[in-house]
């Protein structure tokens, strides 16, 4: 008996029911995921040559170094915050310790005092020169009670929220 | 059943159909007008109504892959059923995860300021979501369906490891995303009233949603399968005939 | 509400989304149906 592979030609009696199946589509798709796989760990391994550090870890924390690229975690301290010549400068706290940071342009996102943000870039002679700043926002909600809240009250509400 | 316009439906699937609707229509009117503004994030608190529902529904997706894949393996029941119910559980879960990512980026470009972060929990998922793509190609590799089963089987009890890493990533690495929080033990619940139950009824939702798309897609696996064996039967018959011929 | 775009727009997304994935597969069991007997289809 015949039992090699038939071309869709005399197959007519299963073409009706039964497409030619496209094999080589899904070991194209796993290449494809293997690679895209490698890739992505890749990403995340160099990003994270950018170390993750805490402000009062600055200097202290291996890895942490003055001029050395780093992104650091802390909280944009209330009445800091000063916007001239289209840069953003504030100070940063975390345990007590403060830092001051400049960046250049306007931080995108909820961005305000009271928040705790990443901060990407350099501590050059006390200041830190940042290029990139990422709103880290806490995992507390807290409802707005819509009408009549002042802007100021809304502020003094999310220092309490981020600090209580 | 007779007079059914989808072939994949019953009684029950339609029940479920129904309320499901329902459901949907009251989150999204709970997510988008009821629940209150949150007092940082303002109205995109409302994000994660549809994010985290998507979320949780992929992790039950992938381990409902793991757990019916295991029963296969097993060897106590060797139904191609669980199979077919692996393979569509999964396919639903990477929709979701894609779903989850997308509105996930959308929401840290209103948060956090930036689409996308290379950190933990972030980089996780999308490794999450590309091994699934990989597990689905594996699926449509080719063989017999014993063949298929056994390999995606094997397959799924190995990617459903990558749950737990993504879950807790948030809390071995340092990341920009936050903690859970709801599914998080020893610490007080930080939601306030009407957004925890909205974000209840998100996963509730998505649940049922889920519920009936696996048993939806799994009867249309088999259907597929149904006609791809027909279609080899009719195949055989015909070289037989072929060969009595000769 | 501010940000409407997004916010909305994720919403859309997501249901759209599922709904165009379910009408995909039921529209494909729908078309191959019609080659199959009940004895297929052990749930009805």
């Amino acid at each position: 008996m015949d039992l090699t592979p038939r071309t869709s030609g005399d197959a007519s009696a299963t073409a009706q029911t039964m497409k030619p199946r496209r094999r080589w589509l899904p070991m194209v798709i796993v290449a494809v995921a293997i690679v895209a796989g490698g890739v992505v760990v890749t990403r995340f391994l160099t990003s994270a040559i950018d170390y993750y550090c805490n402000v009062d870890e600055i200097g202290v924390r291996s890895g942490c170094d003055e001029g050395r690229r780093i992104r650091v975690q802390g909280v944009v301290v209330e009445g800091s915050l000063a916007k001239s010549d289209g840069a953003t400068t504030f100070k940063l706290s975390f345990h007590d310790k403060t830092v001051a940071v400049r960046y250049e342009g306007d931080p995108g996102g909820v961005f305000q005092e009271c928040i705790p943000v990443v901060a990407h870039g350099r501590l050059q002679g006390g200041l830190f020169a940042s290029d990139r700043i990422e709103v880290k926002h806490s995992n507390e909600y807290v409802e707005k009670n819509d009408t009549r809240i002042e802007e100021s009250d809304k502020e003094a509400a999310a220092c309490s929220v981020q600090e209580g | 059943m007779p007079g059914t316009s989808t072939p994949t439906g019953t009684r029950a699937t339609r029940m479920l159909g129904v309320v499901t609707l329902a459901f949907t229509v009251w989150l999204v009117v709970f997510g988008l007008v009821v629940s209150a503004e949150d007092v940082v994030q303002g109205s995109t608190v409302r994000m994660m109504y549809v994010h985290v529902p998507s979320i949780w529904v992929a992790y039950v997706a992938f381990a409902l892959t793991a757990v019916v894949s295991a029963v296969y393996l097993s060897g106590k029941n060797r139904s191609l059923a669980w199979d077919r119910v692996a393979g569509a559980s999964a396919e639903i879960g990477v929709l979701f995860v894609a779903i989850s990512l997308i509105t996930g980026s959308l929401w840290g470009r209103l948060t956090w300021g930036t689409y996308w972060v290379w950190d933990a929990r972030l980089t996780s998922t999308a490794f999450l979501f590309i091994t699934y793509i990989g597990y689905l190609a594996v699926r449509g590799l080719g063989g017999s369906f014993r063949q298929r089963a056994r390999r995606s089987a094997v397959l799924a009890l190995l990617a459903v490891l990558e749950i737990p890493l993504v879950h807790f990533s948030v809390v071995i690495w340092r990341s920009l995303h936050q903690e859970s929080t709801v599914a998080n033990s020893g610490t007080d619940v930080e939601l306030d009233g009407l957004m925890l139950f909205t974000l209840f009824l998100g996963i509730v939702t998505f649940t049922m949603l889920f519920a009936w798309m696996v048993l939806h897609r799994q009867r249309a696996l088999a259907l597929q399968d149904a006609v791809d064996s027909h279609g080899l039967d009719l195949a055989i018959k015909q070289r037989q005939q072929e060969a009595e011929v000769r | 509400m501010e940000h409407a775009s997004f916010i909305i727009g994720s919403y859309v997304l997501t249901f759209g989304s599922i709904g165009l994935y379910v009408a995909w597969f039921l529209r494909r069991s729908r078309s191959i149906d019609k080659f199959l007997d009940d004895k297929d289809k052990p749930w009805t």
